[in-house]
């Protein structure tokens, strides 16, 4: 007779091994507080070397991969599909100018800002150094948010980074391996991150639900909160910076388990199906980053740089007005700078251009004077028409004040009562 | 019922293939499931493992062999996902153990057959993964079938080129 486990040795082996994977499950699932199961997130040795080990034989053939998709990318964009690419630099260009001057505008601001939370005690963690990663390969279950990067512990990121790109966040470091990173979408079921509303200033924690949507869950039923408003991380969950973009909301659904809260469905401001390249914050800071402080700088001194060109090409202007033939009498007096500069009252002299009062031009005499010729003797009195001081011209420190030559010039006897006028 | 019963020759056919084989396409399943989706944006409508699980099992005819080979594939997904670690591993330690005492019974050489088997043992995987989930960890999911059966059939569809290319690596005597 054949023994008893060699004749069934076949389900003897598939229940053992079943057996022993179900008990796995068991160590691996723990219930929370709230009475939920859960997954812990902290791997234990046994499952870590399993997952070291998945990682070990997958990651180099992804690598590999990917290192000949980039290669072959770069070959066509950097060698061969190079059309328009000098415009698009000129274009590019022009941003970074306009981007720098921006800054330059709100480094006050900040710089104000940093002050006054230092005393207040309050300090605010600016991104400090960031590392790029490429994304290499994905957990191939649509059931698992997650994807893995090119870069590792040799490269200075550690578990709980922020993982971010310049549209939003994306996730964090789950896992971090000497060459590779497993990364947690915030559309898992199991991420988590603090944000807040910008306009209702709510704060809630946004994670994923089962269908892969980013959501703010436990949120107050709040009918000032409407789709279209975006959402921010708010700081305090010790991984990501405050004021990053998250995404806006996409719809509002009540909470299926709470009466009288909601949930937010949120639309990512990140492509996080679509990422190729990516930012991991491995250091915050209570102050600017050199970098910062010196994009910063250069912001400010072309601010300067632009202003005076915007100064040079106003003056230029002007001496082109005053040269160009017509309606200008070169020999009229000049005007006084002192009521040259005089501000708009009420307004201030920088930052008004006054364009209440167009300059008035020269009024040349004319060959034949008739009753409607300007300074003649039919011409309406003075008195019935309280014009104001002549403004002849804008102060040249207002900045985006139209020059002269843009200033259209009034023909003669087109004059309305009460416009000023100037006598030969 | 010619078709699903094997004749004596070929119940006795056990396949075999190179060592390389045997490491190189299980191990390049694993890589391009983990690969392709980022070139699909996400759209994960197949399960390579599976499908190498159900050809190696079927072939070899060997349920301890078939039920090692879906162990061991099902434990990798798992490793690469951030899944519990046995999920995975339960569904095709099944499946395998399944395809090869099916192997044993019905004529593997036929391509229809072997469409069915797959598409079946697909949605059998895709019903224990939810089992696991749900009843035994108790955690939520999302789920529709439709999806799972879509799974099968791109599971089929990829079996349908796959399984001839794989045919012609076998070691013949």
């Amino acid at each position: 007779m054949e023994p008893f486990f060699i004749r069934y040795r076949n389900p003897l082996v598939l229940l053992v091994i079943l057996a022993a994977q179900i008990i796995g499950l068991a160590v691996q699932v723990r219930r929370t507080p709230s009475g939920r199961d859960t997954l812990d997130p902290r791997d234990g040795p046994g499952v870590r070397l399993i997952r070291l080990w998945a990682e070990g034989l997958v990651a180099p053939p992804e690598q590999l991969f990917h290192g000949s998709k980039l290669g072959a990318m770069n070959l066509w964009q950097d060698y061969i599909d190079l059309h328009n690419v000098s415009q698009q630099n000129k274009d590019l260009q022009k941003t970074v100018d306009r981007l720098r001057l921006e800054q330059a505008s709100l480094l006050e601001d900040a710089k104000e800002g940093q002050r006054l939370q230092t005393l207040l005690g309050f300090q605010q963690k600016y991104i400090y150094k960031t590392v790029a990663a490429q994304a290499i390969g994905t957990s191939g279950s649509d059931q698992a948010r997650v994807f893995y990067l090119d870069k590792g512990t040799a490269d200075g990121l550690d578990r709980d980074m922020a993982v971010i790109t310049p549209d939003g966040i994306v996730g964090k470091v789950r896992d971090v391996f000497l060459h590779t990173a497993q990364v947690l979408a915030i559309n898992d079921q199991t991420s988590g991150a603090g944000v807040i509303l910008e306009t209702t200033r709510t704060r809630g924690i946004l994670r994923g639900n089962a269908a892969g949507q980013a959501q703010i869950v436990g949120i107050l039923a709040d009918q000032r909160i409407k789709p279209g408003e975006k959402v921010l991380t708010a700081g305090g969950d010790q991984i990501f910076p405050r004021g990053l973009a998250v995404g806006v909301v996409q719809k509002i659904v009540n909470d299926p388990d709470r009466d009288g809260f909601i949930d937010i469905i949120i639309t990512p401001a990140a492509h996080i199906d679509r990422l190729d390249e990516v930012l991991v914050i491995t250091s915050t800071a209570a102050r600017f980053s050199p970098e910062a402080q010196q994009d910063m700088a250069t912001s400010d001194a072309l601010k300067g740089a632009e202003a005076a060109a915007i100064r040079d090409q106003k003056k230029a202007s002007e001496i082109m007005a005053e040269r160009l033939p017509g309606l200008t009498d070169p020999n009229a007096p000049a005007a006084n700078p002192a009521t040259a500069a005089a501000p708009v009252p009420g307004q201030p002299a920088s930052a008004t251009p006054a364009p209440a009062a167009p300059p008035v031009p020269k009024v040349l005499p004319t060959q034949r004077p008739d009753r409607y010729s300007p300074g003649s003797a039919a011409e309406v009195p003075q008195s019935t028409s309280p014009a104001p001081k002549p403004k002849l011209d804008k102060p040249a420190s207002a900045p985006g004040a139209k020059s002269s030559s843009t200033t259209p010039k009034k023909a003669p006897g087109s004059g309305q009562p009460g416009t000023p006028r100037r006598n030969p | 019922m010619d078709v699903l019963g094997p004749d004596y020759r070929r119940d006795l056919e056990i396949r075999r293939y190179p060592i390389l084989v045997y490491a190189l396409v299980p191990l390049a399943s694993l890589v391009l499931q983990a690969w392709l989706p980022r070139l699909l944006h996400g759209y994960v409508w197949f399960d390579l493992p599976l499908v190498i699980t159900v050809y190696f099992a079927l072939g070899r005819r060997s349920p301890i062999q078939g039920t090692v080979m879906g162990t061991t594939m099902g434990l990798f997904e798992d490793a690469l996902s951030n899944h519990a670690i046995g999920v995975n591993g339960i569904s095709k330690t099944v499946c395998g153990f399944l395809a090869s005492s099916v192997g044993v019974r019905i004529d593997v050489e036929n391509r229809t057959i072997r469409l069915v088997v797959i598409f079946l043992l697909s949605l059998l995987s895709s019903a224990i993964f939810v089992f696991i989930y749900r009843i035994l960890l108790g955690m939520d999911l999302d789920w529709n079938w439709w999806t799972e059966a879509f799974k099968s059939v791109g599971n089929s569809l990829i079996a349908l080129v796959l399984f001839p290319l794989l045919d012609n690596m076998q070691v013949r005597d």
